[in-house]
Order: structure tokens, then sequence, then C-alpha cells
């Protein structure tokens, strides 16, 4: 087992040098003329044939927008985003006589980067049967969703979120921004306003969703900004497991990713949400990059619901998530699992919020950092225990690594407790790989760098294990990526 | 330089320097009745400074005080130690926000801070913000903070022995305050006790 996983190791890094995502499609594409406007705004509404209400709910989102200010409070030094010079809307334009056909070039894309569409090809056996239902969102729309018709045999939804405003307004309509409010923060009303296409997911009662489902995430054009939206609502007593990926082309300039991901779950639910974020992360001296201004957050609303957020961070030139829960049902639980790895002049600040509303509410933070190069990695997290609260629970652990002695590694959590029978704990630890443990490595004919790989492999472990099969391979291999050039 | 303030009765420096031939030892006692917001900063520039400091804050009825210290690691192969314990009850308000600050280069720096409390009305609020600010690698540090209450085994235990609710309360509060009382005179002990 062992030195094959080492050999794995060993192929990645010899393999690496670049970012692989990095290439760009030629795929025709239409887009809407550059900068914000309710001009904008009506135009993208009626190129998607939108209802009335949700042109209102862009507007009114729009407005609150223009009144508020960037927020300046992470330990991020961020470019100056002008948001009149980004397009708000890019999408691959299609054949209208064969809508049904998606764009070979399209397919190609996502061959490339191994997301399984043809799911005709799946079932003819060509590739192995893969178990993870896909919602593939290009630039700004969704360009294919598989696996629909064993999903809709248990009632399971699964589309992108234009389908859902088609299909089910009602459930859009009673769920959008019932977590994140359309002005609660700056990026998050930008995205009200703009948002162009995400996935939407809905499972019944009852209903225990037969296989992961995944949305996979691709900014391709240029000049634009991604932002999608996405809605996942878990019904009493079902459970989902959900997995989102990303990546980017490389490119010198910054390009904008502000999605917000809202998530509710009912009485006895449990949802899994797990991230493995690689967009293009910027070159070696820091040039170009995402800039990952995310908003995620799902509620526990019914008793004994549970809610569990893994992610990997690998990729973006800045990070500025915080993935959080509002534990409002009472005995309901959450976690986040977190491994954030920065490089080059990489900038993250991630962290997650929990608040505790319900009485025996419980969560669990492991947050692991990691960073080299020139590289900033900040957590910062908040644990608020509400005066309802009672007998509210919280474990948090927080440790960075760091390698090299240009990058820092910061962390900065909040503790909130209004109740005395809540216990909350918290601690964190900074430091580097030891001498001693890279020693014994290399006295075994363990190459360095495959040693600060190991070592940073089983530092990530916790969190990594709790990652989906498919995921946590491909995450192991992020991390080896990302590591190489990082010692000696 | 071993330091202790009152908090109300003596004048805190906004700043305190160390330097490598004496180690600073810091201590803060905030008792019940005192409210203010109290912001100092410790500045470790050359190499193999020490400091060691310390706190315990009782906050009752309607007190509000939030400590605000920023510790700053200037310099490499220095030795930092944070322990600050509070109370609150009544109404009271209690926020400790605490910044240990590793600079660029500060190699081998040793730093740990510790932020407990305990909240022991359901009126008051404890707020906690033990904070990490590091930009060298070689380096050991940690904080921890916890925000609970008194353990209900522990009185059981005492009472089943005897000893009175009220007296196994105080028990428990002193026992959480004596690493901290330790470093105390002991007239200023029996007044913490006497306010327990």
């Amino acid at each position: 087992m062992m030195p094959q996983k080492n050999k794995e190791i060993l192929d990645t890094i010899g393999a690496a040098g670049d970012y692989k995502q990095g290439f760009v499609t030629q795929v025709e594409q239409e887009f809407v003329p550059k900068g914000l406007s309710e001009e904008i705004i009506r135009t993208i509404s009626a190129r998607k044939g939108e209802p009335q209400w949700l042109l209102e709910f862009r507007l009114d989102a729009f407005r609150k927008w223009q009144e508020m200010t960037p927020p300046s409070w992470g330990h991020l030094k961020l470019p100056v985003i002008d948001f009149q010079e980004i397009i708000y809307y890019a999408a691959p334009k299609r054949d209208e006589d064969r809508p049904t056909e998606i764009d070979p070039a399209l397919m190609e894309t996502f061959d490339k980067l191994g997301i399984p569409l043809h799911e005709r090809e799946v079932l003819a056996g060509v590739k192995p049967k893969s178990n993870v239902a896909v919602d593939a969102v290009f630039d700004s729309v969704s360009v294919a969703t598989t696996f629909r018709k064993t999903l809709s045999e248990k009632g399971i939804i699964f589309c992108s979120f234009s389908e859902a405003v088609r299909e089910h307004p009602d459930l859009v309509r009673k769920y959008l921004a019932s977590v994140v409010p359309t002005g609660d923060n700056f990026y998050a009303a930008l995205n009200s306003a703009v948002f162009s296409d995400g996935s939407f997911c809905y499972i019944p009662k009852g209903v225990k969703c037969p296989m992961d489902l995944s949305s996979y995430f691709r900014i391709n054009a240029s000049g634009t900004g991604q932002f999608e939206r996405t809605l996942i609502i878990a019904d009493e007593g079902s459970s989902l497991s959900y997995m989102e990926g990303c990546t980017a082309p490389m490119r010198d300039e910054h390009q904008l990713h502000a999605a917000v991901v809202e998530i509710i779950v009912e009485k006895g639910a449990d949802v899994r949400y797990s991230t493995v974020q690689n967009w293009y992360p910027g070159d070696a001296q820091g040039r170009g990059g995402i800039l990952n201004l995310v908003t995620k957050r799902g509620i526990c609303r019914g008793e004994g619901s549970h809610l569990s957020w893994t992610q990997v961070e690998t990729g973006s030139a800045i990070t500025w998530k915080y993935p959080s829960t509002i534990l409002k049902g009472d005995h309901s639980s959450s976690e986040f699992y977190s491994v954030a790895m920065t490089g080059n002049w990489q900038q993250a600040d991630t962290g997650t919020k929990m608040i505790h509303l319900g009485k025996n509410t419980r969560s669990r933070i492991v947050s692991k950092g990691i960073s080299s190069g020139h590289s900033q990695n900040s957590y910062r997290g908040l644990v608020h225990i509400a005066p309802a609260a009672d007998g509210a629970r919280n474990y948090s652990q927080c440790d960075s690594l760091l390698i090299g002695s240009d990058c820092g590694a910061h962390t900065f959590p909040v503790i909130r407790s209004a109740n005395p029978s809540a216990v909350v704990e918290h601690e964190a630890t900074t430091s580097k790989i030891s001498e001693q443990q890279l020693f014994y490595c290399n006295q075994r004919g363990i190459s360095p760098e495959d040693a600060v790989a190991l070592i940073v492999g089983g530092y990530a472990r916790e969190v990594l294990q709790r990652l989906p099969m498919e995921f946590a391979v491909e995450a192991q291999k992020l991390l080896s990526l990302s590591l190489e050039g990082a010692v000696g | 330089m071993d330091r202790l303030y009152v908090i109300g009765r003596d004048v805190v420096p906004a700043q305190f320097g160390v330097l490598p031939s004496d180690p600073l030892r810091l201590t803060f006692v905030v008792l019940p009745g005192t409210s203010c917001a109290l912001e100092t900063e410790v500045l470790l520039t050359a190499p193999h400074c020490e400091a060691d400091i310390a706190g315990l804050y009782l906050c009752a009825g309607d007190d509000r005080f939030s400590l605000k210290l920023n510790l700053r690691h200037e310099a490499g192969e220095c030795r930092s130690r944070q322990l600050f314990k509070g109370m609150a009850s009544g109404r009271a308000r209690a926020l400790f926000d605490g910044r240990v600050f590793v600079a660029h280069g500060a190699q081998k720096t040793s730093a740990l801070q510790e932020n407990h409390s305990l909240l022991l009305s359901c009126d008051a609020r404890v707020e906690s913000r033990p904070q990490l600010e590091i930009y060298a690698d070689d380096v050991e540090c940690s904080h921890g903070a916890t925000a609970g209450s008194l353990d209900a085994q522990q009185q059981f235990y005492m009472q089943s022995r005897g000893i009175p609710r009220e007296e196994a309360l105080r028990l428990q509060k002193i026992s959480f305050l004596s690493p901290v009382l330790e470093r105390l005179p002991e007239s200023l002990v029996d007044e913490v006790i006497s306010c327990l």
C-alpha cells in the first residue's frame, strides 16, 4: 500500500510544475456588455426568460449593493476591483436546432477535467460506472446535468438553477435568500443581483439520495466573473452528500468568483457538503488568479438535523470564504473540516461560523492551514452561543503549518457565550515540520520533497478522510502538487 | 521586572518594553465593580526576552470590562506566556482580546496564550478573541480558549461529602483562579476571595 502511495505522490510531483487545468476552450460565446447597471441586470434576466419576481429580487439586491462597501476586515491585500470592468454574463452559444446536444468543444473541456458528463458512455460501460451525478456550470450557465432519470424516480430534483426557476418556482421562491439574505454582505448582494446559474437540489421527505451529487464550476471566458448560486434543500429525514469542484484557465488578470451557497436542512436530515477548490492561483510572481469571494451558509432548521462542511482549498489568488451553520433546531449538529493550502503569493482568509441557537446543539471545527512561499493563510472563526442554547457544545481545533520563512499563518477565532450551560473550547497551534520527522524520512531513503508530502498528508488526514472517495484521491494529489517547490 | 496592577486603582502603562536581562512578570487583577476598556502592549524587541503575563477578572452586576493586549515578538528566541482567567456574573460583559504577533524573521519564538472564562449567570456574556499573527516559520505558538460554567459533578461530589453548596461553589471558583492567585500577595488574595 505504502510504496504505491508514494509512487503516486512521486508521479504527481514529477508531472506537476504547472496548473494542469489552465487551458482555455474555444467555444463560441455570447456575452452581455461589460459593466453593471440596472440595464445589465434587466438584460441578464430577460435573456434567461425569468419571471418578474426574480427580476425584482435582483434589482432589490442591486440597490442594496450600491449602498454597500466592500468588507476590509479580512487579513488580505485585495486588489481594487473595478466592478464596471467585469462581464457579468457569458454563455456558450447553443445551436438552436439541437438544444439537447452538448457542444463537442465543451464536452472535450469537461473530459479533460475528468468530469463524466456522458452518462451514455457510463451506461454503455465504456468507463467504469460512476456513482456521481454532475451539474456542470461553464462560465455563467449550467451546461449539463447527468443522471436525472435515476434521481427523479426517487423524487429528487437536481437541475440547473435556471431550470428550477422555470419548473419549480414555488420551491425556489420559498427558499431563495432564506439563509443568505440579499443584503447579507457586499459580495452576496452582488451575487443576488447578477447571479447567472448554479445548481438546485431538493431531496424529498425521507429520501436517502442514492448517489453523490456534484457541481462542477469552470470559468473559461476572459474578463468575466462567475456568480453562481446553489440552493440545496434537504426535507425531513432525508440525506445527501454533495460535492463541488472548480477550475479556471491561466490568465494574467484577476477574475472574480462570487458565489452564494444556501443549504436548508430540515428535521432529522443529514447533508454533507464537500468542496475541492482549485481555481487558478496566479503564477509564481503572484500575477493573475481567481478572487474567490464566496458566501456559504446552511441552516439546521429542524430537530436533530446535521450539516457537515468539508473543504480542501488549494487554489485562488485570494480566498475569502466562511462556510457557516446556523444551528436552530434543538439537538442539531454541524461540523467544519478544512484544509487550506497556500503557496507563492496566495492569500487565504477562511474559516467558519457556528451560530448555536437551539438547545443541545453541537459543533466541531477542525481546520488545518498550510502555508509556503510568500503566502498568507488565516483562519477566522466565530462560535456564537445564544442565550437559549442550553447545553450547547463546541470544540475547535486549528493547526497551522509553516513551510519557509517568508509565509504567514494566522488564527483569529472569536468565542461568544451567553449561556452558562454551554461549553466552548478552542485550541490552536502553529509550527513547522519538525527536523526530526524529516530526518527520519530522509534516513530511510525518502527524498525531502516526498517526506514533506508525506508529513503534510498525515497532518491533513483527519480532514481528507472526511471527503467522499472520488474527492479524497484528487485532494491528496492537489496537496502534493501545491507543495512542489515549497522545500529545499 | 515584576509588576502587579489592580485595575481601577493602578495606572497601567500603554506599553511595556522587555529587556533580555530583566524578564517581565506582569499580573492584572480586575475586581467586581470595575468597568473599563484596558488596552496595553508588550514589546519583545531583543533576543532572549521573556514575558510571563497573567490576569484574572471578576465581573459582576453591570460591569463592562474589556482587555486588549497586544504582545509583539519583534525579535527571535523570545518566550512569552499568557494566562487569563475570567468570570462574569449578573449582567456583566467581559471581553478578552489578545494578540500574539510574531514578526518576520523572529525565529525560535515560543509563545503560549490561554484564556478561560466562566459564565455564572444567564444574563452575563463573555467573549474571547485569542489571536495569533505569525510571520516566521521556526516557531512554537499556540493558544487555547474555553468558555463554560462550574462543573455540576464536582459540586455533587463535595455536597455528598457534607460541604454546603455555597462553599462548594466558592471552592470551585478558587481552584479555577488559583494559577493566577498564586502570583498575588496574601492581602490581595483575601480580597479576591471575599468577592467570590
